[in-house]
Order: C-alpha cells, then sequence, then structure tokens
C-alpha cells in the first residue's frame, strides 16, 4: 500500500514538472509563432496589406529565446548531475558547482 | 571466458533491439507529418542516442538490482554466484537477456511498441526464478523507497502513459487554441522545427535512460567473472560498444513500429506532432530525474494518444491502442518465460555446452524471425503508407465467420 502511495506522489510530481515544460514550453513556442506573425503584418498572403510590426519580431524573439534556453539549461542540468556537478543560480546566473 | 564473450555479445543484440525497437518513440511523429524524410529522421535520432549514451556517465551498475538479488548495494555481484569465473550469474544473465531479445524480435515483428525495459526486466526476472527461486526476486519495496517490481515497474508503466497523455492533451489544446489565427504560412515552418526538436529532446533522453543500462549488464558480468574490479566505473570499450550498438540499431530503425505509432494510433498533425514529442522529453527527463523509472514507450505511446484526444475531430484507434496495451501487459511475463525456459535448458546440459546451445536458441529464433520478416517488409519507402484496417484486425469478424459456418 504504502508503494502505491509513495508512487502517486512521484507521479504527481513529474506530472506536475512535466505539464510546466511538456505543455509549457510548447505554449510559449505558439506565442512566438503568433507573435512572429503579427511582426510580419500577419496576412495570409504574401504582398496584401503588409505592414509589418517590429514590436511582434522583438517579442517572437523573447519567446524562441526562452524556449531555447530553458532547453539548453534543461540539458546542462541533467549532463551535470551525471558528472557530480550541480546547477545553481547565483543571483540568477547559472552556474555549475562541484557536488 | 568463452560464456563471458557470449553474454557481452547478446547484450550488446539487446542494446542494438533497444535501438531499434525505439526509434519510433522519438520520430514516428516527424515521419508521419513530413518534418524530416524517413531517412533523415532516423539518421538524425541515431547520432543523437550516440551523444546521449556517451553523456550518460552515472554509474549504472546496480540497474538490476531494484528487482533481482544477485548484486549487493555497492554493485558487486553475490559471492556465492560468482564461484567458477561467475558462471551461475553468467549464465542468469544470458537467459534473461534472451528472453528480452526474442520477445523484443516478436514485439517488432507485429509492429506492436512494447517496452524494451520491461523485456529486460522481465526476461532476468524469469532467469532469476528459475535459477535462484521465487525469493531471490525483489517483488516490493521497503515502505520508504520506491522498489522492486511493483514499485519499479508495474505502478511506473500505469501510470507513465497517462501523465504523458495529459501532458500532450493539454499541450495540443493550447497549441490550437492559441494559433488558431495565426496564418498557415507561419504555422508550416514553425512547427516544423518545433517538432524537429522536441523529437531531437526525445532521442538525446533516450541515449541517456537505456544505452547505460546495457552498460551496467557488461560490466556486472565483467566483474562476476573477474575481468574488471572497479565498481565505480564502467570500462571505456564498453561504454563505446553500447554507444554504438544503440546507434546503430536506431539507424536500422524499427520501421514496423514506427508505422504503427506514427500512421495507426492517431492521423497526427504538425502541432500535434509537437505536443507530443515535448510531453514525451519532459516526462522522461523529469522522471528519470525524481527516479520514478519508466518506459520510454509507454511515455510515447501515452503522448500520441494524448494528443488524439486533445484535437477536436481527431480520432484515436482504440483497436490499435488496445493491442498495444495488451502486448505491454504480457510483456514482462512472456519475456520472463522465454528467460526461465532458456535458463532450464543452459543448466541442464551444463557448462560452457549449456551456454552455447542457449546463445544457438537465439540465434535460430532470431533468424526465423527475421526471415519471416522479409516476406511482408516495411521500410523508409512505405512507412507512411495509408493505413488500412489490417488483416489482424479484420481478423474477428473472419474468424466469427468461420465458426457460424
Amino acid at each position: 500500500m504504502s508503494q502505491l502511495l509513495l508512487a502517486l506522489q512521484a507521479g504527481a510530481q513529474v506530472l506536475f514538472a512535466a505539464l510546466l515544460l511538456g505543455a509549457g514550453l510548447p505554449v510559449i513556442f505558439s506565442l512566438g509563432m503568433r507573435a512572429l506573425a503579427y511582426g510580419a503584418g500577419g496576412t495570409a498572403e504574401v504582398g496584401v496589406d503588409m505592414k509589418p510590426h517590429p514590436v511582434g519580431k522583438a517579442l517572437a524573439g523573447l519567446c524562441f529565446g526562452v524556449v531555447v534556453l530553458a532547453i539548453v539549461l534543461g540539458i546542462s542540468w541533467i549532463v551535470g548531475t551525471g558528472m557530480g556537478y550541480s546547477l545553481v543560480f547565483d543571483h540568477l546566473l547559472p552556474t555549475f558547482r562541484k557536488k | 571466458m568463452i560464456v563471458l564473450g557470449m553474454v557481452i555479445l547478446t547484450s550488446l543484440a539487446f542494446d542494438f533491439t533497444n535501438g531499434f525497437h525505439d526509434t519510433a518513440n522519438a520520430m514516428a511523429t516527424s515521419i508521419a507529418t513530413g518534418a524530416l524524410k524517413p531517412k533523415t529522421a532516423v539518421a538524425l535520432s541515431a547520432v543523437l542516442n550516440l551523444v546521449g549514451a556517451f553523456l550518460s556517465v552515472q554509474v549504472a551498475l546496480t540497474v538490476t538490482n531494484s528487482v533481482i538479488r544477485i548484486q549487493d548495494s555497492t554493485g558487486a555481484p553475490n559471492a556465492a554466484l560468482t564461484a567458477n569465473g561467475g558462471s551461475a550469474l553468467l549464465l542468469i544473465v544470458l537467459a534473461g537477456l534472451v528472453g528480452a531479445i526474442l520477445w523484443n524480435l516478436l514485439t517488432w515483428l507485429l509492429g506492436l511498441p512494447s517496452s524494451s525495459s520491461h523485456a529486460l526486466f522481465g526476461g532476468l526476472i524469469g532467469a532469476t526464478i528459475a535459477g535462484l527461486g521465487f525469493s531471490a526476486v525483489k517483488w516490493v519495496g521497503t515502505d520508504t523507497k520506491l522498489d522492486g517490481v511493483v514499485g519499479k515497474v508495474i505502478l511506473p508503466a500505469l501510470m507513465s502513459p497517462v501523465i504523458a497523455a495529459v501532458v500532450a492533451m493539454t499541450g495540443t489544446w493550447l497549441i490550437y487554441k492559441l494559433t488558431a489565427t495565426v496564418a498557415e504560412r507561419f504555422k508550416i515552418e514553425g512547427f516544423r522545427w518545433g517538432q524537429i526538436g522536441s523529437a531531437s529532446l526525445v532521442s538525446l533522453a533516450h541515449g541517456m535512460n537505456d544505452a547505460q543500462k546495457t552498460m551496467g549488464i557488461i560490466t556486472l558480468a565483467l566483474i562476476a567473472s573477474g575481468q574488471w574490479h572497479d565498481l565505480h566505473a564502467i570500462p571505456l570499450w564498453v561504454k563505446v560498444a553500447c554507444a554504438t550498438a544503440i546507434a546503430l540499431g536506431t539507424f536500422i530503425g524499427g520501421w514496423r513500429i514506427i508505422r504503427t505509432l506514427g500512421k495507426g494510433l492517431v492521423e497526427i498533425d504538425s502541432p500535434q506532432g509537437m505536443a507530443a514529442e515535448s510531453a514525451s522529453a519532459a516526462t522522461i527527463i523529469i522522471s528519470s530525474h525524481l527516479g520514478f523509472a519508466l518506459s520510454t514507450t509507454h511515455v510515447a505511446t501515452g503522448s500520441i494518444i494524448g494528443t488524439g484526444l486533445g484535437r477536436k475531430g481527431a480520432q484515436v484507434r482504440w483497436g490499435v491502442a488496445l493491442r498495444m496495451i495488451v502486448a505491454w501487459l504480457i510483456t514482462l511475463p512472456s519475456a520472463g518465460l522465454v528467460g526461465a525456459v532458456t535458463w532450464g535448458i543452459g543448466n541442464v546440459i551444463g557448462g560452457i555446452g549449456g551456454a552455447a546451445v542457449v546463445f544457438l536458441i537465439l540465434v535460430i529464433f532470431s533468424s526465423y524471425m527475421f526471415w519471416h520478416s522479409r516476406k511482408n517488409p516495411v521500410g523508409h519507402h512505405n512507412v507512411n503508407d495509408e493505413w488500412e484496417a489490417s488483416a489482424d484486425e479484420a481478423l474477428p469478424v473472419e474468424s466469427v465467420k468461420e465458426v457460424v459456418r
């Protein structure tokens, strides 16, 4: 019985974190795409009513940046842990520290 | 020494089947939506598996400890099994691996994505029961830690597809909602890259997760036979050999399984592909970090079903899903049965001869299944063909007619 509780607890943790990253990052990515379309005028046909919005482009860059950064940090975290390092955030800057 | 050689060869063969059985988990969706050409997809996945295998430097020597008792907690094999060059331990491992490989090949032949880790654990459990009795299997963990067959294999297997499905469903629903007003020409390229990126992550995670199991088993065999003594390191050549085997397997590609996952379960569109692979990558990476042992296959299948549930109007072919679930349920006992029987055969004959016969059984059955697969080949050329209600799904109707007659 206790095994079931432990599993449910671990499962809930996984579910929560996976929702955050596995659904959250694609959402930010989609927002980036939306911003990109807005930045380029957003029309379905090329050349019709093109009114570029620089803000859209900047927002898109920000969104894609967040996604890429999250992935890079995630991979470094895993690789670092495997090699006996832990990733800590010193004043928001990611740094590796030997365990 | 000869037996050790056979164990190493068999381990690498398992690693190879592990690779090609699981190519689909990462790449089925990208191939189905055309984000990547089939051959490019398997090549990319192979390279990332190779990289992942080298990145996984955690010592996986205690990989068998969660289900069977043939090692102590430091990873050293039990003294009782290492006498006579470790032949008792080697035979258990060999028989277990044969069970795992044969089950992997059979499910591949049927195009079913079953879990390679379940096959491995099942084979080892079966061989252990036959060799050392029921008490040598760790069925349930202690109160404070998830462990044993129940805690490390059965419960995670029940929960992980559901978790992945919920994540993929949520992701799919949100993505469609958010991009509904975006013009098609922006979406095509965007989702294509999203898909390739997320599928690559799954491949990398797979290499990190799965290759180290084989590394652990080969190292265990080396220690048991007195060829290696360091409990905290894996010989470099073992690492290279395992990484290469899993990458080669991935490159060959289990096209039958890719077809089932990519075309059979749900008709997938690129946004769904991205949602499914992101959900898989996140679930696999997070849970392996939390020590929640799960199967890449179960997660990938759960994600694909979830993405079918999350999109309005999309259909999940529940008949196909049901066949898969049945395959999952019987993977552990079936591989276990083969492991137990081959251990029995090897033990009756005994010595090098016994191990050789076990090895021969593996070669004969594998060749037979490979030969059988050539009658109806599935490859990169026809992997994306329209999915028709296949012969076996129509089977019940036919057999009913037979009975009526």
